[in-house]
Parts: C-alpha cells; structure tokens; sequence
C-alpha cells in the first residue's frame, strides 16, 4: 500500500503541474485514528495529503458530479466565447469506477471532463464492525498490515483479523479492481469472494413472505430520513429528488411508517441496475439500517432477469432504458392462458 | 384504511392503470358487449404503460388499495412501438422486489389486453379479484394515519 501511496502521490503532483486537471478528489487522514475522509487537492503541493488505506469508505464519483455541476452552473453566466473547461481527477477503486461509467452512461459529464486514477482495492473496514471487535471502546490509535489490524484502545493493544472487519460489500466485491482508467497506479488486486455475493439474499428469499416482512419493518422502523444515504450515492444525483417533490407528494411528512417505507423503496427501486454495492449509503447511515439487505436484491434480479451488471461497462446500458424482445414474460398474470 | 381493517362485508378494492389504446378500448368493449366482471376495479387511464412511474403502484397500495393491477398492448402492438416492452421491465423487477420486502406477488399483477379483447379483460378482472380476496384486505405498506 505504501508503495501505491507513494506512486499515488507523484502521479497526481504531476497531473496538477501539467494542468491536466483543475483539481483531484482523493482520501486524506481522518481527524479521528484509523479513519480516512475525502478531499480536494488544487495545489501540486498538497499532493502529499494524499493517502490509499483500509480507511477509504466514501465512493468518490459522488464528488466528480458535484465539481462538474457546480461548474457548469458557474458557466451559465458567462459569455459563450468566455466559458472555460474544467477536468477533474478522481482516485477511483472498482466501485467508485463504475459509478464513473453509471455518470457517463446516463450523459451527465463528459469523459474529457474526469481524469481516472485507478487504484487496486482489497476492500475497507467497516466502522462499525471495528468498534464492535473492540467492544465499543474508543480509538486511539493503530496501524494496518496487510491482513490485520493493530488497535489500540484505553484498556491496551488489539490484534485484529482483517476479514472479521472487512465491509460486507468488500468481501464478495466483483469488480475491486477499476473497469475504467486513465492511468492506473500499483498492480492489480486480487480477486474477492464473488461467488458468495447473493448468499444472504438467498437466504432472505427462502424466509416465508411474513418474516421477510418482519424483517423489512422492522429495519426501516430505524430510519429517521435524514437522508445521508441519499446524499453520499453517487447513482443519486437528482436535482430534486422524489423524496423532496410536492407535486405530487411521493413521501408523506408525518411519522406513519408507511411514509418511511415508501421512501426507503422508492430510492433503493431507483438503484435498479444502477448500484454498484459500494457500501457508501449503509457507511454513513446513523441508524444503522440494513440496507444492502434490500439493494443487492435489485441487483441481483438485474443480472437475473437482464444479465446487467451495474456500471462494469459502458456498452450495456442501463437496463430499464432499455428492452429486448426475449425479456421474460413467465410473471405476467394470464388467466385461462388465453390473449392472441 | 379504517374500511379495509373491518372484514366484515369487506370488498377488495383494486386499482387499474390501463393502457389508452388497448386495455382501456378493451374494457369499453367488454362493457358495450355487456360482459360481466366484478365491480372491484377503479380504472386509470394512462397514455401507455411505458408512461406509468412504478411509484403509482406503491403509492397506491399505501393509499388503501388491496390490489394494482397494471395492463397494455401485447408485445409488438404497443401504440408507440416499445413502451409496454420498457413496462415489462420495470414491472418484472418491481413485483419481485415488493414480494421480497414482503407485499404478496398476486396484489400486484401485470397483464396485456387488446382492444379486441373485452372478454378477455373481464376475465383478467375476475381473475384478480379473486386473487386478492383470497389473501384478504391489504394492511402493508398500508397508511395506518390519514393525511385527510
Ligand atoms: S445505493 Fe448505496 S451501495 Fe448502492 S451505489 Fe448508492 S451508495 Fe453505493
Ligand atoms: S432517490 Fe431517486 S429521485 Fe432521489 S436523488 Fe436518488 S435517484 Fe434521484
Ligand atoms: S441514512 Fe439511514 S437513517 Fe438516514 S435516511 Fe438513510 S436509511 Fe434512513
């Protein structure tokens, strides 16, 4: 990893002298130990920031749509003759790609306006499976090696094993390696446990249809609607999104729980074909919520139904703006097998 | 819905979102044809089924109904050429994540009737009819405090 952030580090100081892009989004230390937050580099000198560890959560791509609209927004004032271009650089995982390709696919940038600086991914820590391994204590300091964590806490030194703590997404990810680059730095990761990757929603299918109800009510009960795993999605990039249109009103504003679980499905049914498993949502959820539960079902009804998988390439198009002729038809209601 | 919760004399109340050029022509075909079908039905008339946000069938069954049901043109006879065939997709999808979350498959059903086709439309009312008064008044994803 050292050697990645090393390389990571020059690649970008170049990119920025050379005025091949106007600002790169990357990962630089948490405030707190063992974490890692996004941020913007616009001088080559603060290049150094720059780090690639377990701790990179956020799925960037959310942040490269931002810059691009705030500055075509800034544009739209401007003489047509006195328009400038601006290119952003963006440190970019398997997911954080494909949520690239998701932009692109769906025409929101255009490709000369995102520099990809592809990064090898072996997964990140799941916050919140770390404090439960260290029992809810506090952090205050640690270090990584390339399967273990070291921890330290008031009552002493942790040794941890990283795949207890590995996210969920992580462990079974497809694509950890970036499906699109400019230019990639360190070899690529191997592979994760793909096999695996629908064995809970499996599970939860052969649950009888009350308990998965249960189960579903009671998740979304713990929603509170603030929002934050909308705001972090990068496949969420609605100038008004759904959940905040008044006419209609999708989502009542009252506390019944029907309002929650309307805006819990709509915003996941939005994701159909278009979530990349990175985690982000179920990352900064406050509550808790289980969300990945209910996304990876789409995804995988996806793949099923339309051989889709989300973001790996930019020659299959979003799968509900699209159609074929052979699409299944076996759920379609026929009685006494008639029509023509 | 304060109705839906008293079994007592309780009607299933399906909602119909139906296509203008074939399922709705269908439906007054069935009715100038004085075919019986079970009153049960509210029709929406939509453009095409391609037009229908699936947002309309959640938001129904949180407004009370125990059942949608959602109908065009068969494949290749869609009056705007592929609408129906981009529905299917966004139907197929939204009936198998709604029967995952829970909500049973038959109270959300999706179909195809052509204009010629009123005995068939009857038949497809009679059908779901049936079907959600087997599985009885819907209370999930049902909106427990009015807004009224
Ligand atoms: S829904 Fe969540 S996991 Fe899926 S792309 Fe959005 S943030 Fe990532
Ligand atoms: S939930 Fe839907 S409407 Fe809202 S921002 Fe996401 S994609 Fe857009
Ligand atoms: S982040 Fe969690 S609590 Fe907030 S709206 Fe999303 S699911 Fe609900």
């Amino acid at each position: 990893m050292e050697n990645i952030e090393k390389k990571l580090r020059e690649e970008v100081r170049k990119l920025l002298i050379e005025k091949k892009v106007d600002a790169v989004i990357g990962y630089e230390d948490g405030t707190l130990p063992l974490t890692a937050t996004p941020c913007f580099i616009a001088n080559p000198d603060d290049a150094d920031k720059l780090v690639w560890n377990r701790f990179c959560t956020q799925n960037l791509a959310k942040f490269v749509h931002d810059l691009v609209m705030q500055h075509k927004e800034s544009q739209k004032r401007v003489k047509p003759e006195d328009r400038i271009k601006k290119a952003f650089g963006v440190v970019a995982r398997g997911c954080t790609s494909r949520s690239l390709v998701i932009h692109l696919q769906e025409l929101q940038y255009d490709r000369s306006e995102c520099v990809i600086i592809g990064v090898p991914c072996t997964g990140y820590v799941d916050k919140k499976k770390l404090a439960t391994a260290v029992n809810q204590e506090e952090i205050l300091g640690g270090s990584a090696t390339k399967d273990e964590l070291f921890v330290k806490t008031a009552t002493g030194e942790k040794k941890i094993a990283l795949r207890e703590v590995l996210a969920d997404n992580c462990r079974t990810c497809r694509f950890n390696n970036p499906v699109i680059s400019d230019l990639m730095v360190g070899e690529p990761a191997p592979p994760m446990d793909a096999a695996s990757e629908y064995a809970e929603v499996d599970a939860f299918e052969n649950l009888p249809i009350e308990k998965r109800w249960a189960y579903f009510s009671k998740e979304m009960a713990k929603c509170i609607r603030c929002a934050a795993c909308r705001n972090t999605c990068p496949s969420c990039y609605c100038r008004i999104c759904f959940a905040e249109q008044s006419q209609p009103q999708w989502v009542g504003i009252g506390d019944d729980p029907s309002d929650t679980q309307m805006f819990q499905l709509m915003r996941m049914y939005h994701m159909v074909g278009r979530c990349v498993d990175c985690g982000s949502c179920i990352s900064v959820c406050p509550m808790g919520v289980d969300l990945r539960k209910f996304l990876k079902k789409l995804d995988k009804d996806a793949f099923e139904l339309f051989e889709h998988r989300a973001g790996a390439s930019l020659d299959s198009p979003a799968p509900l703006s699209t159609y074929k002729e052979n699409d299944k038809e076996d759920f379609i209601f026929n009685p006494g097998g008639g029509g023509h | 819905m304060a109705e839906n919760q008293a079994k007592e004399g309780w009607e299933p109340k399906i909602v119909a979102i139906v296509c203008n050029w074939c399922t709705y022509a269908g439906a007054d075909l069935a009715g100038i044809s004085r075919i019986q079908y079970p009153p049960n039905v509210r029709i929406i008339r939509v453009p095409c089924t391609g037009r229908i946000n699936p947002f309309y069938v959640m938001k129904a069954l949180q407004e009370g109904a125990d059942g949608v049901l959602v109908s065009g043109c068969h494949p290749g006879e869609c009056h705007y050429i592929s609408g129906n065939l981009t529905a299917k997709r966004k139907f197929a999808t939204l009936k198998r994540f709604l029967n995952y979350v829970g909500v049973e498959g038959d109270r959300t059903m999706f179909t195809w009737v052509s204009a010629s086709e009123g005995d068939r439309f009857a038949q497809v009312i009679k059908g779901v009819t049936q079907a959600v008064r087997e599985l009885g008044p819907a209370s999930k994803l049902t909106k427990k405090i009015s807004d009224k």
